[in-house]
This record gives structure tokens, sequence and C-alpha cells, in this order.
């Protein structure tokens, strides 16, 4: 029987793209942490920065849809929230619900913050570490096309930048602005 | 010499605490959210914290001195 690839295709393109526009999200959030850039107004790099982030959740949903309805690997819609249900690279898909999960909460959290606390918020926030290196070792282990040289540059570029955004906020203190007039 | 009137909208801010490290004498942190101490001022810093503030919290009302 003929297999239509178009599922298949945008599973792995949709996979990419959401753990791309994470990266940005985390970049972004990091930016308005260490304001290394000290003329972006910080209200502005929020909105960017939780607007990536809405933007990578609808590209995860497009990932997850797009992984029930393709025949390629079997993935049922319990699988989408149950972690270890898929028999192809079970610890690797098992990482990328995981990561879906802490994605969903952590964005979700901001809407609800008024309800559970600006303090549990922000603890929650945290967890952004582990979602996005959960995303990162399921993109590498469960990704089709995780071994071709422009995957690679992709994985290493974002954890690189991450890492080292991360390193500045923990060693750069937040610059103070001067007052001009 | 102007003076400034400051407000939070405590619905929007978030506690990350930016005003207080740029205007320790106005604001401070309280439950996990920012609230001025001193609701009018003639220190600059206010606008120096409502223009840090990463959720556009805080207001301040410039009022000329008479």
């Amino acid at each position: 029987m003929h297999h239509d690839p178009t599922f298949w295709l945008l599973a792995r393109a949709s996979g990419l793209a959401a753990y791309t526009v994470l990266t940005l999200s985390v970049l972004a959030g990091l930016v308005l942490k260490s304001r290394p850039f000290r003329r972006l107004r910080p209200a502005t790099v929020t909105d960017v920065h939780r607007t990536l982030a809405l933007t990578g959740i609808g590209a995860l949903v497009l990932h997850a849809a797009s992984l029930v309805l393709d025949t390629t690997v079997k993935v049922s819609l319990a699988a989408l929230v149950v972690p270890g249900l898929v028999a192809y690279r079970p610890a690797a898909v098992a990482a990328g619900v995981v990561a879906g999960w802490l994605f969903v909460v952590i964005t979700a959290s901001f809407s609800l913050r008024k309800r559970i606390g600006v303090r549990v918020w922000r603890r929650l926030h945290w967890f952004t570490y582990a979602l996005f290196g959960l995303a990162t070792i399921h993109g590498i282990t469960a990704g089709t096309d995780a071994t071709q040289p422009w995957a690679r540059g992709l994985y290493l570029g974002a954890l690189g930048s991450v890492v080292a955004a991360t390193a500045w906020r923990a060693l750069v203190p937040p610059a103070r602005k001067e007052r001009t007039a | 010499m102007s003076r400034y009137c400051i407000t939070i909208d405590a619905g929007e801010c978030i506690g990350y605490g930016r005003c207080v490290d740029l205007a320790p004498e106005l604001f401070v942190l309280d439950g996990g959210t920012a609230t001025v101490v001193t609701a009018e001022t003639d220190d600059p810093a206010a606008l120096d914290a409502a223009s840090e503030c990463p959720m556009d919290a805080i207001v301040v009302i410039e009022q000329a001195a008479a």
C-alpha cells in the first residue's frame, strides 16, 4: 500500500520548529533576566518571550497531531500524554512527552499565576531548564533528521546559546540604567 | 523639580523585583509582589522603575511642581 509521507514530514518539521521556537523563547527569557542589551525595553522583551512560547505550543500541537495522523510510527492519543506508550525508541519519545507536558504547564502557568500565586509561578519557571534539556535529548535521540549536519548545527547552536546565556545570567549582574537627564 | 505619583497594577505585577533593585526607597517586595512604599516622591528613579518593569505594571504620573 502506498504510504503518504505528508504527516510524517509534518511531524518532523513541526518538531524541529517547536524546538527552535522554544529555544528562542528561552533566550528571550534569559535576555529579559540578565539585560545584556540595555536598549531593549523589558516589557517588549516580555511580549516577545510570551509570543514565542505560545508559538512553540502551536508547533507542539501540530507535532503531536501529525504524529497521531501519521502511520510510520504508531502513536495513539493516550501516548501523547502518557510517557512510555510508544514502541519506537521508547525512552527518547518519553523524554519528548515529559518535555511537552512541561512546555504546556509552564506556559499555561503564566495565565494562572493569580490563582496559583506568583511565587509558585516563579518556582515552576525554573523547570524550563528541565524542559529545554529534555527537548534537546528528545530531538537528538528520537529525531529522524538528528544525524544530518544541519540538524546537528541546530542542536549544538541551541544548546550552546542557552548555556552561554545561562552563564551570563549567573555571572554578570544586570546592568543598572544610567540616568542621563 | 517634578513630583511623581506612583501606583502599581497589582494584577499585573509578577514580583520580578526590578523596581526594588532600581528604587529600593520607593518599592518593596511583599508577599511575592511589589508594593509602593512612597506613593509620592521627587525621586526620578520612579521613572526608571516604570520603564524597566517587565510587565508595565508601574504607572508614574508626573506633576509639575507648583
